[in-house]
């Protein structure tokens, strides 16, 4: 899932500066468990900046809505009928869900209500780490599940290189060497020679994001 | 006592809640010291008293919450 983390609330209410009539729109998915911007959130976040606003004196309107998704058209058009009565939106849903709703009611201030981070797991509950960049073009087949783009600091195909010192990368002891990984679990699964032996030719980095914004086109299920 | 909770763990959890809490009501200019958590069990009674006064104390000190005379201010 897309991991964020929440703004601090001072970043917020810099955002909001002047607006008198804003809506909190949460996101029912990946900020949901991630904990950054599902109902609760928005919950504790609107309740925040009324205080907030009421503490200053400001007459501010702070109302709360959760959307199942924003990066579909189908769930951002259930605001249509209540946009206009807000000045601007805090959407705490990925930066996907902030864009395009901006897109889709591009009179009202859309502003980000958390920082997005990457394509992660849940660990354990408050720990969440990177596992995919979107690459476009997946290798995990030949490198048994892990990935060497995400987890190699230096994005290597075939091995590791000479700062993988005790099973741990050069940037920082704490991170795990991506190939120590691979090599230890196609060893486990009897694959060493078909998969690491093999080299992987240079990779086409024009499906990563190197190559521009991406697009993807099914026309067997367009209409 | 912290750690003795018969939920397990939720009298961790709901510290870890009320510092989360405290933090936020600094942020937002109320204050957090307003908030208190204390640990104790049903059978110290002498204690959750002592506790009582000891945040009325600490609460007449700090004043009326500021979102009344807001409020108030508003009204008027």
């Amino acid at each position: 899932m897309i991991v964020a983390e929440k703004k601090p609330i001072e970043e917020i209410i810099e955002e909001v500066e002047g607006y008198k009539k804003i809506l909190i729109a949460g996101c029912n998915e990946c900020v949901t468990v991630c904990e950054a911007g599902g109902k609760k959130e928005v919950q504790v976040l609107a309740s925040a900046l009324r205080m907030y606003f009421m503490n200053q004196g400001k007459d501010v309107k702070i109302d709360e809505v959760t959307l199942e998704r924003q990066c579909d058209h189908e769930y951002l058009e259930e605001i249509r009928n209540i946009i206009d009565q807000y000045d601007a939106v805090v959407s705490l849903a990925c930066g996907v869900g902030v864009q395009f709703m901006a897109e889709k009611y591009f009179s009202t201030p859309v502003l980000p209500g958390v920082n997005t981070c990457f394509m992660g797991v849940t660990e354990e509950r408050g720990i969440w780490t990177e596992r995919c960049q979107g690459c476009g073009q997946c290798i995990l087949a030949r490198t048994a599940g892990i990935c060497p783009v995400s987890r190699c600091a230096k994005r290597l195909l075939n091995g590791p290189c000479g700062g993988s010192t005790k099973g741990k990368c050069e940037i920082d002891p704490n991170v795990d060497c991506a190939w120590q990984l691979i090599i230890d679990r196609l060893k486990a699964l009897g694959r060493l020679e078909q998969d690491y032996e093999k080299l992987t030719p240079i990779k086409d980095w024009s499906t990563d994001r190197a190559g521009g914004p991406r697009k993807v086109v099914r026309e067997d299920v367009r209409i | 006592m912290e750690g003795d909770c018969r939920f397990n763990n939720g009298n961790i959890r709901a510290k870890k809640r009320v510092a989360q809490a405290k933090q936020i009501l600094d942020t937002i200019g109320i204050g957090g010291e307003r908030v208190q958590m204390y640990n104790l069990s049903s059978a110290e009674g002498p204690k959750f008293a002592q506790y009582a006064v000891e945040m009325t104390h600490k609460i007449e000190e700090l004043g009326p919450n500021p979102l009344k005379k807001a409020k108030a201010k508003m009204a008027a």
